[in-house]
C-alpha cells in the first residue's frame, strides 16, 4: 500500500509572519531578489491558515505579536503532522526565550535573528533551512520508497518460500513412491533368483556365478533405493528436542554390537552434554560415522574409536574451547585406513566415494546424509585424515536451538 | 486325528501369495491355506468361515482395505479378535510396528527376500500350534537376522 505522498518535493516558498506590514514588505523584498519565492501573513493566525492550505519550506516568524505571539503559533505548527518538518526563524526585538532554542523543535529547524536584523545573516540562515528541509523532505522521500520496495520484495519472498515448501513436498512424496514402486519388482527379482539357484543351480557353478552377480547387483541396487530414501526423506519439520548425547551413542552402539564383537573394536566415548538435537537424525549421524569407523578400519589392526566433546565459543572448527560456551565440539576418532585429504570436499558429496565397491561396500550416501543433517541442525562439519593415519571427523552443534519462526502470510 | 489348522493369508501380492503356499505346503502340507486379496475381501471371507482360521497373515499395503484398518476392524469384533494376526509385509518402518502391535497384533515379520528364512519362520510357527504361538514369537524375535518384531 503506497503511503500517502505528502512528502512531495516542495516549492522554496518561504512563509514570512509579521504584524507590521513594512516588515513584511522588506523581508520580501529581500528574499525576492534573492529569488526566493515568499509569500506573507499579518498574523498568527492568518499564518495557520495559510500553512494548512500550501506548501512552505521555510517560516520567518515575528515573535511579538498582537492576539497570537511567535512561540504559540511555533507550537501550534509543529503540532500539525503536515508541517511538523517546517523549520522556523524567529524574528524578536528582544532576547528570545531560551526555552525554544533548547527545546528542540522534531526537525532541528529553529533558529532565531534579532532585529534589527542583519540581511546577509539572515539570508545565509534561510539558505541553510531552505536546504535542510528540501534534504528532509527528499529522506523522508526516500524512506517511503524503500519500506514499498521491502513491502514488494517480501511478499515475492514469501510467495516464493510457499512456491518452493509445495514443489519440495511433491518432490518427497515422488522420492517415496518411486522408491516404494521401485523396491517391489527388485525383492522379486532377489527372491526368485534365489528360488532357482537353490531349486535348480545347486549343481551347475557356471549358472551359479552368473546368478549370484545378478543376486549382488538387485541386493545393491536396493540398498541404494533405501538410502536415497531415507536422505530425500529427512524431514524438515521435525522438532529440535533436549537429548542426552550419551544416550544417543549408547544406543547406537547397541546396534552395531555385532558388528563391534565381529571386528574386536574398541569404543571409548567421553561424557557429552545434552543439545537440542532432532533426536533420530542424531542418532543417525553417529549411526553413520561409527559405522564407517569399524567399515574402514585396517585389516590387522582391531579398530578403536574414540568419542569426545568440549565446549566451545564459535560455531567454528577451529573454535577456542570455552566451558560454558553455546556450542559443542564433537570428535569421533578411528585409527582405520584414513583418506588423503585431497578429497575433503568429495567425501561429504552424495554419491561420491572414494574406493570401489569391491573393496568396500557402501552407496556413497552415508556421510551426505551426515552432513545434511548437521546442516539441518544449523551446526559444521569437517575432517582430518591422512592415508593408514586414521580419521577425524569433528562437528560443532549449538547447544540450543532457536525455533525460526515461519514466515507466514499477513491477515487481510 | 490331529487337528488340521488353517491359516489365513491376506496380500495383494499374487507372487508373494504363491510363494507362501508353496514353503507351507513344503513345511506342513496338512495346513489349509486360504487367500484373500485386501482387507475386505479378507473380512467378507471371514464372516463366512466356519470355522474361523486358526492364525491371519496379513500384509500392509492393500488397495481397497490395508492391514491396519482390517487390523482394527478385526480387533473389534468379539469372535475374529480372537485369532492371532501376524504382520506379514515388505515393511520395515518402526511406525509401521509401532501401530500394528499397539493395535494388536502379535508379531511383524517384514517378508525375507529367501525362501530359507521364510521356511524357518513358518515351521517354527507350525510347530508351535495350537498353544505355544506366544513362545515360539519370541524364539523367532531372537534370531535377528531380519525384522521380526513382537
Amino acid at each position: 500500500m503506497l503511503k500517502p505522498l505528502n512528502y512531495i518535493c516542495p516549492s522554496a516558498m518561504i512563509l514570512i509572519v509579521d504584524d507590521k506590514p513594512e516588515n513584511l514588505f522588506s523581508l520580501k523584498t529581500l528574499l525576492e531578489i534573492n529569488r526566493y519565492e515568499t509569500d506573507t501573513a499579518a498574523s498568527g493566525e492568518e499564518a495557520l491558515k495559510k500553512i494548512l492550505k500550501n506548501n512552505y519550506s521555510l517560516i520567518i516568524l515575528d515573535v511579538q505579536m498582537p492576539g497570537m505571539d511567535g512561540y504559540e503559533v511555533a507550537e501550534t505548527i509543529t503540532g500539525y503532522s503536515k508541517s511538523k518538518d517546517i523549520p522556523i526563524i524567529f524574528l524578536s526585538a528582544v532576547h528570545i526565550d531560551k526555552r525554544f532554542i533548547t527545546k528542540g523543535f522534531a526537525s532541528g529547524g529553529v533558529d532565531y535573528v534579532t532585529k534589527p536584523f542583519d540581511p546577509d545573516l539572515l539570508l545565509l540562515k534561510v539558505k541553510t533551512f531552505t536546504r535542510l528541509h528540501a534534504q528532509t523532505s527528499e529522506l523522508n522521500r526516500i524512506k517511503a520508497t524503500l519500506e514499498q520496495k521491502v513491502e514488494e520484495r517480501t511478499r515475492e519472498l514469501r510467495e516464493m518460500n510457499k512456491a518452493l515448501e509445495t514443489s519440495n513436498a511433491e518432490l518427497q512424496q515422488y522420492a517415496f513412491l518411486a522408491s516404494h514402486d521401485l523396491q517391489e519388482p527388485l525383492r522379486k527379482i532377489t527372491t526368485f533368483s534365489r528360488i532357482v539357484w537353490d531349486k535348480f543351480l545347486a549343481d551347475r557353478p557356471g549358472a551359479e556365478e552368473y546368478l549370484a552377480k545378478i543376486i549382488s547387483s538387485s541386493e545393491r541396487m536396493r540398498k541404494l533405493i533405501n538410502d536415497l530414501l531415507n536422505y530425500s526423506r529427512l524431514s524438515n519439520d521435525a522438532l529440535f528436542v533436549s537429548t542426552d548425547l550419551n544416550d544417543l551413542v549408547k544406543d547406537v552402539e547397541t546396534d552395531l554390537e555385532l558388528s563391534i564383537k565381529e571386528k574386536g573394536a574398541r569404543l571409548e566415548v567421553g561424557p557429552l552434554p545434552k543439545a537440542d538435537v532432532i533426536p533420530g537424525q542424531m542418532r543417525q549421524v553417529f549411526q553413520n560415522l561409527l559405522s564407517n569407523a569399524l567399515k574402514f578400519s585396517r585389516q590387522d589392526i582391531p579398530p578403536v574409536i574414540e568419542i569426545w566433546a568440549e565446549r566451545v565459543a564459535e560455531m567454528k572448527l577451529d573454535s577456542a574451547p570455552e566451558s560454558d560456551g553455546p556450542f559443542v565440539r564433537i570428535y569421533i576418532r578411528d585409527n582405520g585406513i584414513g583418506f588423503n585429504e585431497i578429497y575433503l570436499d568429495r567425501i561429504f558429496t552424495i554419491f561420491q566415494r572414494l574406493h570401489s565397491r569391491h573393496e568396500y561396500e557402501g552407496t556413497g550416501i552415508g556421510l551426505a546424509l551426515v552432513k545434511k543433517i548437521v546442516d539441518r541442525h544449523n551446526g559444521v562439519l569437517g575432517a582430518q585424515s591422512a592415508e593408514g593415519a586414521g580419521s577425524t571427523f569433528t562437528l560443532v552443534l549449538p547447544l540450543i536451538q532457536v525455533p525460526v519462526p515461519p514466515i507466514t502470510t499477513p491477515h487481510g | 486325528m490331529a487337528k488340521q489348522f488353517s491359516f489365513l493369508l491376506v496380500d495383494d501380492d499374487p507372487d508373494d501369495t504363491f510363494l507362501f503356499g508353496e514353503v507351507l505346503r513344503d513345511v506342513a502340507s496338512s495346513v489349509v491355506l486360504s487367500t484373500a486379496a485386501n482387507g475386505h475381501e479378507a473380512l467378507e471371507q471371514l464372516r463366512a468361515s466356519n470355522p474361523l482360521p486358526d492364525l491371519i497373515f496379513l500384509d500392509l499395503n492393500m488397495p481397497r482395505m490395508g492391514g491396519v484398518e482390517c487390523l482394527s476392524t478385526l480387533k473389534s469384533n468379539a469372535e475374529l479378535s480372537r485369532i492371532p494376526v501376524i504382520i506379514y509385509t515388505t515393511s520395515s518402518q518402526s511406525k509401521d510396528i509401532e501401530e500394528t502391535i499397539q493395535k494388536g497384533a502379535v508379531c511383524f515379520i517384514t517378508k525375507p527376500s529367501n525362501i530359507k528364512e521364510l521356511s524357518e519362520i513358518l515351521t517354527t510357527i507350525v510347530q508351535s500350534l495350537p498353544t505355544n504361538l506366544e513362545p515360539a514369537i519370541q524364539t523367532l524375535s531372537k534370531k535377528g537376522t531380519h525384522f521380526i518384531i513382537c
